[in-house]
Protein backbone atom coordinates (compact mmCIF):
# COMPACT_ATOMS: atom_id res chain seq x y z
CA UNK A 1 0.00 0.00 0.00
CA UNK A 2 1.46 3.33 -1.05
CA UNK A 3 0.71 6.61 0.63
CA UNK A 4 1.23 9.98 -0.99
CA UNK A 5 0.17 13.29 0.55
CA UNK A 6 0.42 14.87 -2.91
CA UNK A 7 -2.25 12.56 -4.28
CA UNK A 8 -4.49 13.02 -1.24
CA UNK A 9 -4.15 16.78 -1.55
CA UNK A 10 -4.99 16.56 -5.27
CA UNK A 11 -8.25 14.75 -4.49
CA UNK A 12 -9.17 17.21 -1.74
CA UNK A 13 -8.44 20.20 -4.04
CA UNK A 14 -10.59 18.69 -6.77
CA UNK A 15 -13.48 18.07 -4.33
CA UNK A 16 -13.22 21.61 -2.99
CA UNK A 17 -13.43 23.17 -6.49
CA UNK A 18 -16.34 20.88 -7.31
CA UNK A 19 -18.17 21.64 -4.08
CA UNK A 20 -18.20 25.38 -4.73
CA UNK A 21 -20.20 24.69 -7.90
CA UNK A 22 -22.53 22.11 -6.36
CA UNK A 23 -25.74 23.73 -5.11
CA UNK A 24 -27.12 20.48 -3.66
CA UNK A 25 -24.18 20.24 -1.29
CA UNK A 26 -24.20 23.94 -0.47
CA UNK A 27 -27.83 23.54 0.68
CA UNK A 28 -26.91 20.53 2.84
CA UNK A 29 -24.35 22.74 4.51
CA UNK A 30 -26.67 25.68 5.12
CA UNK A 31 -29.72 23.72 6.26
CA UNK A 32 -28.36 22.62 9.67
CA UNK A 33 -27.34 26.21 10.38
CA UNK A 34 -30.91 27.30 9.62
CA UNK A 35 -32.24 24.63 11.98
CA UNK A 36 -29.84 25.78 14.68
CA UNK A 37 -31.18 29.32 14.34
CA UNK A 38 -34.76 28.03 14.55
CA UNK A 39 -34.15 25.77 17.55
CA UNK A 40 -32.38 28.53 19.44
CA UNK A 41 -35.65 30.49 19.41
CA UNK A 42 -37.69 27.65 20.89
CA UNK A 43 -37.18 27.19 24.58
CA UNK A 44 -37.27 23.57 25.67
CA UNK A 45 -36.32 21.54 28.68
CA UNK A 46 -35.96 18.29 26.79
CA UNK A 47 -32.34 17.32 27.26
CA UNK A 48 -32.10 15.51 23.94
CA UNK A 49 -33.26 18.66 22.16
CA UNK A 50 -30.19 20.37 23.54
CA UNK A 51 -27.79 18.54 21.26
CA UNK A 52 -30.22 18.45 18.33
CA UNK A 53 -28.43 21.20 16.34
CA UNK A 54 -25.13 19.33 16.71
CA UNK A 55 -26.65 15.99 15.74
CA UNK A 56 -28.38 17.57 12.77
CA UNK A 57 -25.12 19.10 11.60
CA UNK A 58 -23.35 15.76 11.94
CA UNK A 59 -26.01 13.79 10.09
CA UNK A 60 -27.02 16.28 7.41
CA UNK A 61 -23.63 17.66 6.60
CA UNK A 62 -21.36 14.81 7.68
CA UNK A 63 -23.32 11.86 6.36
CA UNK A 64 -25.18 13.47 3.46
CA UNK A 65 -22.37 15.53 1.95
CA UNK A 66 -20.10 12.51 2.06
CA UNK A 67 -22.82 10.23 0.71
CA UNK A 68 -23.65 12.44 -2.24
CA UNK A 69 -19.99 13.05 -3.11
CA UNK A 70 -19.34 9.31 -2.99
CA UNK A 71 -22.48 8.38 -4.94
CA UNK A 72 -21.68 10.96 -7.59
CA UNK A 73 -18.17 9.60 -8.09
CA UNK A 74 -19.74 6.20 -8.60
CA UNK A 75 -22.65 7.36 -10.74
CA UNK A 76 -20.37 9.31 -13.08
CA UNK A 77 -17.73 6.54 -13.20
CA UNK A 78 -15.09 8.97 -11.98
CA UNK A 79 -14.34 6.63 -9.07
CA UNK A 80 -13.36 3.99 -11.61
CA UNK A 81 -10.95 6.42 -13.25
CA UNK A 82 -9.43 7.32 -9.87
CA UNK A 83 -8.97 3.63 -9.09
CA UNK A 84 -7.23 3.15 -12.44
CA UNK A 85 -4.77 5.92 -11.58
CA UNK A 86 -1.83 5.38 -9.23
CA UNK A 87 -4.01 6.58 -6.31
CA UNK A 88 -4.55 3.77 -3.81
CA UNK A 89 -7.84 2.87 -2.14
CA UNK A 90 -6.61 4.36 1.13
CA UNK A 91 -5.56 7.62 -0.52
CA UNK A 92 -8.92 7.93 -2.27
CA UNK A 93 -10.86 7.16 0.93
CA UNK A 94 -8.87 9.67 2.98
CA UNK A 95 -8.97 12.32 0.26
CA UNK A 96 -12.71 12.00 -0.05
CA UNK A 97 -13.32 12.07 3.72
CA UNK A 98 -11.07 14.92 4.83
CA UNK A 99 -13.00 17.65 3.06
CA UNK A 100 -16.39 16.42 4.36
CA UNK A 101 -14.92 16.20 7.84
CA UNK A 102 -13.59 19.76 7.75
CA UNK A 103 -16.86 21.14 6.39
CA UNK A 104 -18.87 19.21 8.96
CA UNK A 105 -16.67 20.50 11.73
CA UNK A 106 -17.23 24.07 10.56
CA UNK A 107 -21.00 23.50 10.42
CA UNK A 108 -20.95 21.90 13.89
CA UNK A 109 -19.08 24.89 15.31
CA UNK A 110 -21.44 27.25 13.48
CA UNK A 111 -24.47 25.42 14.88
CA UNK A 112 -23.08 25.61 18.41
CA UNK A 113 -22.46 29.34 18.09
CA UNK A 114 -25.87 30.04 16.56
CA UNK A 115 -27.87 27.95 19.02
CA UNK A 116 -25.78 29.07 21.98
CA UNK A 117 -25.17 25.58 23.39
CA UNK A 118 -22.98 25.75 26.43
CA UNK A 119 -19.85 23.57 26.11
CA UNK A 120 -18.44 22.87 29.59
CA UNK A 121 -15.54 20.43 28.96
CA UNK A 122 -13.75 21.26 25.73
CA UNK A 123 -11.38 18.28 25.93
CA UNK A 124 -14.04 15.56 26.26
CA UNK A 125 -16.37 17.43 23.96
CA UNK A 126 -13.70 17.47 21.22
CA UNK A 127 -13.25 13.71 21.57
CA UNK A 128 -17.00 13.26 21.26
CA UNK A 129 -17.08 15.40 18.11
CA UNK A 130 -14.10 13.57 16.63
CA UNK A 131 -15.73 10.18 17.20
CA UNK A 132 -19.01 11.48 15.77
CA UNK A 133 -17.23 12.77 12.67
CA UNK A 134 -15.68 9.35 12.09
CA UNK A 135 -19.05 7.64 12.59
CA UNK A 136 -21.03 9.91 10.28
CA UNK A 137 -18.45 10.25 7.52
CA UNK A 138 -18.25 6.45 7.47
CA UNK A 139 -22.04 6.13 7.45
CA UNK A 140 -22.11 8.68 4.62
CA UNK A 141 -19.56 6.64 2.69
CA UNK A 142 -21.69 3.53 3.19
CA UNK A 143 -24.88 5.31 2.06
CA UNK A 144 -23.05 6.71 -0.97
CA UNK A 145 -21.70 3.30 -1.92
CA UNK A 146 -24.97 1.40 -1.63
CA UNK A 147 -26.94 4.08 -3.52
CA UNK A 148 -26.76 3.84 -7.28
CA UNK A 149 -27.33 7.55 -7.85
CA UNK A 150 -27.05 10.81 -5.94
CA UNK A 151 -30.86 10.97 -5.78
CA UNK A 152 -30.96 7.59 -4.11
CA UNK A 153 -28.78 8.78 -1.25
CA UNK A 154 -31.69 10.85 0.04
CA UNK A 155 -33.97 7.82 0.01
CA UNK A 156 -31.42 5.48 1.57
CA UNK A 157 -30.25 8.15 3.99
CA UNK A 158 -33.60 9.44 5.20
CA UNK A 159 -34.37 6.58 7.63
CA UNK A 160 -30.90 7.00 9.07
CA UNK A 161 -31.43 10.73 9.48
CA UNK A 162 -34.73 10.16 11.29
CA UNK A 163 -33.51 7.37 13.56
CA UNK A 164 -30.27 9.07 14.51
CA UNK A 165 -31.58 12.58 15.10
CA UNK A 166 -35.10 11.95 16.33
CA UNK A 167 -34.36 8.70 18.19
CA UNK A 168 -35.53 9.92 21.58
CA UNK A 169 -38.77 11.27 20.12
CA UNK A 170 -39.38 7.92 18.43
CA UNK A 171 -38.85 6.03 21.67
CA UNK A 172 -41.37 8.18 23.53
CA UNK A 173 -43.77 7.82 20.60
CA UNK A 174 -43.77 4.02 20.52
CA UNK A 175 -43.65 3.53 24.24
CA UNK A 176 -42.01 0.12 23.85
CA UNK A 177 -39.13 -0.93 26.10
CA UNK A 178 -37.35 -2.77 23.30
CA UNK A 179 -37.34 0.29 21.02
CA UNK A 180 -36.30 2.55 23.87
CA UNK A 181 -33.50 0.15 24.75
CA UNK A 182 -32.25 -0.08 21.15
CA UNK A 183 -32.37 3.66 20.71
CA UNK A 184 -30.31 4.19 23.83
CA UNK A 185 -27.43 2.48 21.99
CA UNK A 186 -27.40 5.07 19.19
CA UNK A 187 -24.26 7.21 19.14
CA UNK A 188 -26.39 10.35 18.90
CA UNK A 189 -28.24 9.39 22.11
CA UNK A 190 -24.94 8.75 23.85
CA UNK A 191 -23.64 12.05 22.57
CA UNK A 192 -26.68 13.81 24.03
CA UNK A 193 -26.49 12.16 27.43
CA UNK A 194 -22.73 12.76 27.63
CA UNK A 195 -23.28 16.41 26.82
CA UNK A 196 -25.95 16.65 29.53
CA UNK A 197 -23.62 14.98 32.04
CA UNK A 198 -20.81 17.36 31.14
CA UNK A 199 -23.12 20.33 31.50
CA UNK A 200 -24.14 19.02 34.93
CA UNK A 201 -20.40 19.27 35.74
CA UNK A 202 -19.86 15.54 35.40
CA UNK A 203 -16.41 14.20 34.48
CA UNK A 204 -14.95 11.18 32.77
CA UNK A 205 -16.60 8.76 35.22
CA UNK A 206 -20.06 9.95 34.17
CA UNK A 207 -19.46 9.78 30.42
CA UNK A 208 -17.10 6.84 30.03
CA UNK A 209 -19.80 4.42 28.85
CA UNK A 210 -21.05 6.99 26.36
CA UNK A 211 -17.52 7.44 25.04
CA UNK A 212 -17.05 3.68 24.78
CA UNK A 213 -20.33 3.38 22.88
CA UNK A 214 -19.23 6.04 20.41
CA UNK A 215 -15.78 4.52 20.05
CA UNK A 216 -17.32 1.15 19.18
CA UNK A 217 -19.64 2.82 16.67
CA UNK A 218 -16.65 4.60 15.11
CA UNK A 219 -14.62 1.40 14.77
CA UNK A 220 -17.60 -0.59 13.52
CA UNK A 221 -18.63 1.96 10.90
CA UNK A 222 -15.09 2.35 9.53
CA UNK A 223 -14.79 -1.43 9.18
CA UNK A 224 -18.20 -1.68 7.53
CA UNK A 225 -17.40 1.21 5.14
CA UNK A 226 -14.13 -0.45 4.16
CA UNK A 227 -15.88 -3.78 3.61
CA UNK A 228 -18.65 -2.27 1.46
CA UNK A 229 -16.10 -0.19 -0.45
CA UNK A 230 -14.32 -3.39 -1.41
CA UNK A 231 -17.57 -4.83 -2.71
CA UNK A 232 -19.30 -1.88 -4.31
CA UNK A 233 -16.66 0.53 -5.61
CA UNK A 234 -16.72 -0.82 -9.16
CA UNK A 235 -20.48 -1.00 -9.58
CA UNK A 236 -22.01 0.85 -12.49
CA UNK B 1 9.99 -9.47 -23.72
CA UNK B 2 8.49 -9.90 -27.11
CA UNK B 3 4.85 -9.12 -26.44
CA UNK B 4 3.17 -6.26 -24.60
CA UNK B 5 0.06 -8.39 -24.16
CA UNK B 6 -0.31 -12.17 -24.25
CA UNK B 7 -3.68 -13.78 -23.75
CA UNK B 8 -4.00 -17.54 -23.71
CA UNK B 9 -7.22 -19.56 -23.61
CA UNK B 10 -8.94 -16.85 -21.63
CA UNK B 11 -12.43 -17.50 -20.30
CA UNK B 12 -14.62 -15.10 -18.38
CA UNK B 13 -18.04 -16.08 -17.09
CA UNK B 14 -20.60 -13.92 -15.30
CA UNK B 15 -22.74 -16.11 -13.06
CA UNK B 16 -21.89 -19.18 -15.18
CA UNK B 17 -22.81 -17.37 -18.40
CA UNK B 18 -19.67 -17.10 -20.55
CA UNK B 19 -18.85 -13.60 -21.84
CA UNK B 20 -15.44 -14.59 -23.25
CA UNK B 21 -14.60 -18.15 -24.20
CA UNK B 22 -11.17 -19.51 -25.17
CA UNK B 23 -9.73 -16.20 -26.35
CA UNK B 24 -6.04 -16.13 -27.33
CA UNK B 25 -3.95 -13.39 -28.97
CA UNK B 26 -0.63 -11.57 -28.70
CA UNK B 27 0.16 -7.91 -29.23
CA UNK B 28 3.67 -6.76 -30.14
CA UNK B 29 5.17 -3.48 -29.06
CA UNK B 30 4.21 -0.66 -31.41
CA UNK B 31 1.15 -2.41 -32.79
CA UNK B 32 -2.42 -1.14 -33.03
CA UNK B 33 -4.56 -4.14 -32.27
CA UNK B 34 -8.24 -3.94 -33.20
CA UNK B 35 -10.74 -5.90 -31.15
CA UNK B 36 -13.76 -5.84 -33.42
CA UNK B 37 -17.22 -7.00 -32.44
CA UNK B 38 -20.86 -5.98 -32.18
CA UNK B 39 -22.44 -4.71 -28.98
CA UNK B 40 -22.49 -7.36 -26.25
CA UNK B 41 -19.72 -9.46 -27.82
CA UNK B 42 -17.36 -8.95 -24.86
CA UNK B 43 -15.16 -5.98 -25.85
CA UNK B 44 -15.55 -4.03 -22.60
CA UNK B 45 -15.12 -7.22 -20.59
CA UNK B 46 -11.79 -7.82 -22.40
CA UNK B 47 -10.57 -4.27 -21.72
CA UNK B 48 -11.50 -4.62 -18.05
CA UNK B 49 -9.63 -7.89 -17.74
CA UNK B 50 -6.54 -6.49 -19.48
CA UNK B 51 -6.51 -3.48 -17.13
CA UNK B 52 -7.01 -5.54 -13.95
CA UNK B 53 -10.50 -4.21 -13.24
CA UNK B 54 -12.00 -7.67 -13.57
CA UNK B 55 -10.48 -11.03 -12.81
CA UNK B 56 -10.78 -13.69 -15.52
CA UNK B 57 -12.28 -17.10 -14.80
CA UNK B 58 -9.56 -19.23 -16.42
CA UNK B 59 -6.65 -19.04 -18.85
CA UNK B 60 -3.64 -16.73 -18.65
CA UNK B 61 -3.35 -12.98 -19.21
CA UNK B 62 0.05 -11.30 -19.29
CA UNK B 63 0.71 -7.59 -19.64
CA UNK B 64 4.34 -6.40 -20.03
CA UNK B 65 5.36 -10.05 -19.65
CA UNK B 66 3.86 -10.44 -16.17
CA UNK B 67 0.55 -11.69 -14.84
CA UNK B 68 -2.09 -8.98 -15.23
CA UNK B 69 -2.57 -8.82 -11.44
CA UNK B 70 0.84 -7.08 -11.23
CA UNK B 71 -0.84 -4.03 -12.78
CA UNK B 72 -2.48 -3.24 -9.47
CA UNK B 73 0.76 -1.67 -8.33
CA UNK B 74 0.92 2.12 -8.99
CA UNK B 75 4.29 1.91 -10.74
CA UNK B 76 2.88 -0.53 -13.28
CA UNK B 77 -0.38 1.40 -13.57
CA UNK B 78 1.63 4.43 -14.77
CA UNK B 79 2.71 2.46 -17.83
CA UNK B 80 -0.82 2.12 -19.15
CA UNK B 81 -3.46 4.62 -20.25
CA UNK B 82 -7.17 3.81 -20.40
CA UNK B 83 -10.12 5.36 -22.19
CA UNK B 84 -13.15 3.58 -20.73
CA UNK B 85 -16.60 3.20 -22.26
CA UNK B 86 -17.90 6.16 -20.23
CA UNK B 87 -15.99 9.39 -19.93
CA UNK B 88 -15.59 9.56 -16.15
CA UNK B 89 -15.00 13.31 -16.23
CA UNK B 90 -15.97 15.77 -13.50
CA UNK B 91 -18.82 17.67 -15.19
CA UNK B 92 -18.76 20.83 -13.12
CA UNK B 93 -15.00 21.28 -13.38
CA UNK B 94 -13.19 22.83 -16.34
CA UNK B 95 -11.12 20.79 -18.79
CA UNK B 96 -8.00 22.18 -17.16
CA UNK B 97 -9.09 21.29 -13.61
CA UNK B 98 -9.98 17.76 -14.69
CA UNK B 99 -6.54 17.24 -16.19
CA UNK B 100 -4.77 18.99 -13.32
CA UNK B 101 -6.09 16.36 -10.89
CA UNK B 102 -4.59 13.58 -12.98
CA UNK B 103 -1.29 15.41 -13.45
CA UNK B 104 -0.95 15.38 -9.68
CA UNK B 105 -2.08 11.77 -9.30
CA UNK B 106 0.47 10.66 -11.93
CA UNK B 107 3.13 13.12 -10.77
CA UNK B 108 3.26 14.83 -14.16
CA UNK B 109 4.21 18.51 -14.55
CA UNK B 110 1.07 20.63 -15.13
CA UNK B 111 2.83 22.13 -18.19
CA UNK B 112 1.94 18.89 -19.92
CA UNK B 113 -1.75 19.92 -19.88
CA UNK B 114 -1.27 22.59 -22.54
CA UNK B 115 0.79 20.22 -24.64
CA UNK B 116 -1.78 17.46 -24.58
CA UNK B 117 -4.71 19.86 -25.14
CA UNK B 118 -2.89 21.19 -28.19
CA UNK B 119 -2.65 17.62 -29.49
CA UNK B 120 -6.39 16.99 -29.16
CA UNK B 121 -7.16 20.49 -30.44
CA UNK B 122 -8.84 21.80 -27.28
CA UNK B 123 -6.38 24.39 -26.04
CA UNK B 124 -8.80 27.31 -26.58
CA UNK B 125 -11.44 25.53 -24.47
CA UNK B 126 -9.35 24.71 -21.44
CA UNK B 127 -11.36 27.02 -19.16
CA UNK B 128 -14.70 25.57 -20.25
CA UNK B 129 -16.67 23.39 -17.83
CA UNK B 130 -16.94 19.81 -19.08
CA UNK B 131 -20.75 19.83 -18.92
CA UNK B 132 -20.78 22.51 -21.63
CA UNK B 133 -18.81 20.42 -24.10
CA UNK B 134 -20.16 18.42 -27.02
CA UNK B 135 -19.85 14.63 -26.95
CA UNK B 136 -16.92 14.73 -29.34
CA UNK B 137 -15.06 17.32 -27.29
CA UNK B 138 -15.65 15.33 -24.10
CA UNK B 139 -14.24 12.27 -25.78
CA UNK B 140 -11.14 14.24 -26.79
CA UNK B 141 -10.71 15.37 -23.16
CA UNK B 142 -10.96 11.74 -22.09
CA UNK B 143 -8.28 10.86 -24.62
CA UNK B 144 -6.11 13.73 -23.39
CA UNK B 145 -6.45 12.39 -19.85
CA UNK B 146 -5.55 8.86 -20.98
CA UNK B 147 -2.29 10.02 -22.61
CA UNK B 148 -1.36 12.72 -20.08
CA UNK B 149 1.35 10.56 -18.51
CA UNK B 150 2.65 9.22 -21.86
CA UNK B 151 1.74 5.56 -21.33
CA UNK B 152 3.53 2.81 -23.27
CA UNK B 153 0.32 0.88 -23.69
CA UNK B 154 -3.02 2.52 -24.38
CA UNK B 155 -6.43 0.85 -24.02
CA UNK B 156 -9.32 2.41 -25.89
CA UNK B 157 -12.86 1.08 -25.49
CA UNK B 158 -14.89 2.26 -28.51
CA UNK B 159 -13.23 5.69 -28.51
CA UNK B 160 -15.20 7.11 -31.44
CA UNK B 161 -18.54 5.40 -30.92
CA UNK B 162 -21.39 7.76 -31.90
CA UNK B 163 -19.05 10.62 -32.85
CA UNK B 164 -19.33 12.75 -35.98
CA UNK B 165 -16.74 12.25 -38.76
CA UNK B 166 -14.75 15.37 -37.84
CA UNK B 167 -14.23 14.35 -34.23
CA UNK B 168 -13.53 10.80 -35.34
CA UNK B 169 -10.85 12.05 -37.74
CA UNK B 170 -9.27 14.21 -35.04
CA UNK B 171 -9.06 11.25 -32.67
CA UNK B 172 -7.61 9.01 -35.39
CA UNK B 173 -4.94 11.59 -36.14
CA UNK B 174 -3.90 11.68 -32.48
CA UNK B 175 -3.81 7.87 -32.31
CA UNK B 176 -1.64 7.62 -35.43
CA UNK B 177 0.81 10.14 -34.01
CA UNK B 178 0.97 8.32 -30.69
CA UNK B 179 1.55 5.05 -32.47
CA UNK B 180 4.31 6.54 -34.61
CA UNK B 181 5.96 7.68 -31.38
CA UNK B 182 5.93 4.05 -30.20
CA UNK B 183 2.73 3.64 -28.19
CA UNK B 184 1.10 0.22 -28.40
CA UNK B 185 -2.67 0.50 -28.72
CA UNK B 186 -5.47 -1.93 -27.88
CA UNK B 187 -8.54 -0.60 -29.66
CA UNK B 188 -12.00 -2.06 -29.16
CA UNK B 189 -14.49 -0.95 -31.76
CA UNK B 190 -17.56 -1.92 -33.72
CA UNK B 191 -16.51 0.44 -36.52
CA UNK B 192 -14.93 -1.70 -39.23
CA UNK B 193 -13.73 1.33 -41.17
CA UNK B 194 -11.87 2.50 -38.07
CA UNK B 195 -10.23 -0.90 -37.69
CA UNK B 196 -9.31 -0.91 -41.37
CA UNK B 197 -7.82 2.59 -41.20
CA UNK B 198 -5.82 2.19 -38.01
CA UNK B 199 -5.03 -1.40 -37.11
CA UNK B 200 -2.07 -3.62 -37.89
CA UNK B 201 -3.98 -6.63 -36.63
CA UNK B 202 -7.68 -7.22 -36.08
CA UNK B 203 -9.52 -9.86 -34.11
CA UNK B 204 -13.18 -10.52 -34.93
CA UNK B 205 -15.14 -11.25 -31.81
CA UNK B 206 -18.43 -13.08 -31.97
CA UNK B 207 -20.29 -14.33 -28.89
CA UNK B 208 -17.13 -14.18 -26.80
CA UNK B 209 -14.95 -16.12 -29.24
CA UNK B 210 -12.36 -14.86 -31.73
CA UNK B 211 -13.54 -16.13 -35.12
CA UNK B 212 -10.74 -14.55 -37.18
CA UNK B 213 -7.44 -12.84 -36.43
CA UNK B 214 -5.04 -11.38 -38.98
CA UNK B 215 -3.87 -8.19 -40.66
CA UNK B 216 -6.65 -6.31 -42.51
CA UNK B 217 -4.67 -6.86 -45.73
CA UNK B 218 -4.51 -10.65 -45.43
CA UNK B 219 -8.13 -10.83 -44.36
CA UNK B 220 -9.26 -9.03 -47.47
CA UNK B 221 -7.17 -11.25 -49.71
CA UNK B 222 -8.22 -14.40 -47.88
CA UNK B 223 -11.93 -13.62 -48.04
CA UNK B 224 -11.94 -11.92 -51.43
CA UNK B 225 -13.51 -13.73 -54.36
CA UNK B 226 -10.60 -12.95 -56.73
CA UNK B 227 -12.55 -10.99 -59.30
CA UNK B 228 -12.15 -7.58 -60.91
CA UNK B 229 -14.93 -5.13 -61.59
CA UNK B 230 -14.75 -3.07 -64.77
CA UNK B 231 -16.91 -0.11 -65.72
CA UNK B 232 -17.11 0.77 -69.37
CA UNK B 233 -17.64 4.16 -70.93
CA UNK B 234 -21.03 3.06 -72.25
CA UNK B 235 -22.22 2.64 -68.65
CA UNK B 236 -22.21 -1.15 -68.36
CA UNK B 237 -20.12 -2.97 -65.77
CA UNK B 238 -18.40 -6.31 -66.20
CA UNK B 239 -16.86 -8.71 -63.68
CA UNK B 240 -13.87 -10.78 -64.76
CA UNK B 241 -11.64 -13.32 -63.00
CA UNK B 242 -7.91 -13.04 -62.21
CA UNK B 243 -7.11 -15.47 -65.01
CA UNK B 244 -6.05 -15.36 -68.67
CA UNK B 245 -9.61 -14.77 -69.88
CA UNK B 246 -9.89 -11.83 -67.50
CA UNK B 247 -6.59 -10.36 -68.60
CA UNK B 248 -7.55 -10.71 -72.26
CA UNK B 249 -10.88 -8.99 -71.63
CA UNK B 250 -9.22 -6.09 -69.83
CA UNK B 251 -6.60 -5.70 -72.57
CA UNK B 252 -9.31 -5.62 -75.24
CA UNK B 253 -11.37 -3.00 -73.40
CA UNK B 254 -8.26 -0.86 -72.96
CA UNK B 255 -7.14 -1.24 -76.57
CA UNK B 256 -10.61 -0.28 -77.80
CA UNK B 257 -10.71 2.74 -75.51
CA UNK B 258 -13.87 1.45 -73.83
CA UNK B 259 -12.52 1.21 -70.27
CA UNK B 260 -13.63 3.77 -67.68
CA UNK B 261 -12.65 2.35 -64.24
CA UNK B 262 -11.16 -0.86 -62.85
CA UNK B 263 -11.45 -2.19 -59.27
CA UNK B 264 -10.49 -5.41 -57.57
CA UNK B 265 -13.39 -6.86 -55.58
CA UNK B 266 -11.83 -6.84 -52.13
CA UNK B 267 -14.38 -7.19 -49.36
CA UNK B 268 -14.41 -4.65 -46.52
CA UNK B 269 -13.84 -5.90 -42.98
CA UNK B 270 -17.56 -5.37 -42.45
CA UNK B 271 -18.37 -7.72 -45.36
CA UNK B 272 -16.01 -10.33 -43.96
CA UNK B 273 -17.53 -10.04 -40.51
CA UNK B 274 -21.02 -10.66 -41.86
CA UNK B 275 -19.74 -13.58 -43.93
CA UNK B 276 -18.13 -15.19 -40.88
CA UNK B 277 -20.83 -14.56 -38.30
CA UNK B 278 -23.99 -13.91 -40.27
CA UNK B 279 -24.33 -10.74 -38.27
CA UNK B 280 -23.65 -7.07 -38.92
CA UNK B 281 -21.33 -5.12 -36.64
CA UNK B 282 -23.93 -2.68 -35.33
N1 LIG C 1 -20.88 -7.20 -14.66
C1 LIG C 1 -21.54 -8.05 -15.48
N2 LIG C 1 -22.39 -8.98 -14.97
C2 LIG C 1 -23.05 -9.84 -15.77
N3 LIG C 1 -22.92 -9.87 -17.10
C3 LIG C 1 -22.10 -8.99 -17.69
C4 LIG C 1 -21.37 -8.03 -16.90
N4 LIG C 1 -20.62 -7.28 -17.75
C5 LIG C 1 -20.89 -7.73 -19.00
N5 LIG C 1 -21.77 -8.76 -18.97
C6 LIG C 1 -22.25 -9.52 -20.14
O1 LIG C 1 -21.14 -9.95 -20.89
C7 LIG C 1 -21.39 -9.80 -22.28
C8 LIG C 1 -20.34 -8.93 -22.93
O2 LIG C 1 -20.53 -7.58 -22.50
P1 LIG C 1 -19.52 -6.41 -22.87
O3 LIG C 1 -18.14 -6.85 -22.60
O4 LIG C 1 -19.99 -5.18 -22.20
O5 LIG C 1 -19.75 -6.29 -24.45
P2 LIG C 1 -19.38 -5.09 -25.44
O6 LIG C 1 -18.48 -4.13 -24.73
O7 LIG C 1 -18.72 -5.76 -26.60
O8 LIG C 1 -20.66 -4.45 -25.83
C9 LIG C 1 -22.80 -9.26 -22.42
O9 LIG C 1 -23.66 -10.35 -22.65
C10 LIG C 1 -23.07 -8.64 -21.07
O10 LIG C 1 -24.43 -8.70 -20.77
MG1 LIG D 1 -18.66 -2.08 -24.47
Amino acid sequence: MTFSMRRIRAIITKDWKDLLKNSYILVSILLPLGFAAMLSRMSTDDSSMLSMPINLALVMTGAFVQASMMAEEKERSTLRVLLLSPASTLEIMIGKSVLSAIITLIVVIGSILISGINIPELFYFSIMILLSLIIFISLGTIIGLISRTVMETSIVGLPILIIFTYGSMLSSMFNSPIIAESISYLPTENFSSALVSLQGSGGFAEIKWNLLNMLLWAIGSVILAKFIYGKRRLDK
Amino acid sequence: MKYQIEVNQLTKAFANKPALNGVSFQIKRGEIFGFLGPSGSGKTTMVKILTAQLLHTSGSVKVFGNDVRNLQNPEQMKRIGILTDNSGLYDRLTIYDNLELFCKLYNVDVKRIEEVLEEVNLLQDKKTAVKQLSKGMKQRVTLARAILHKPELLFLDEPTSALDPTNKQQIHTVLRKLNEAGTTIFLSTHDMQEAEDLCNQVAFLHNGTIVELDTPQSLRVKHGDSTINIRLKNGTSVTVGLDEAGSNAIRDYMNNGELLTIHSNEPTLGDIFIKLTGRALQ
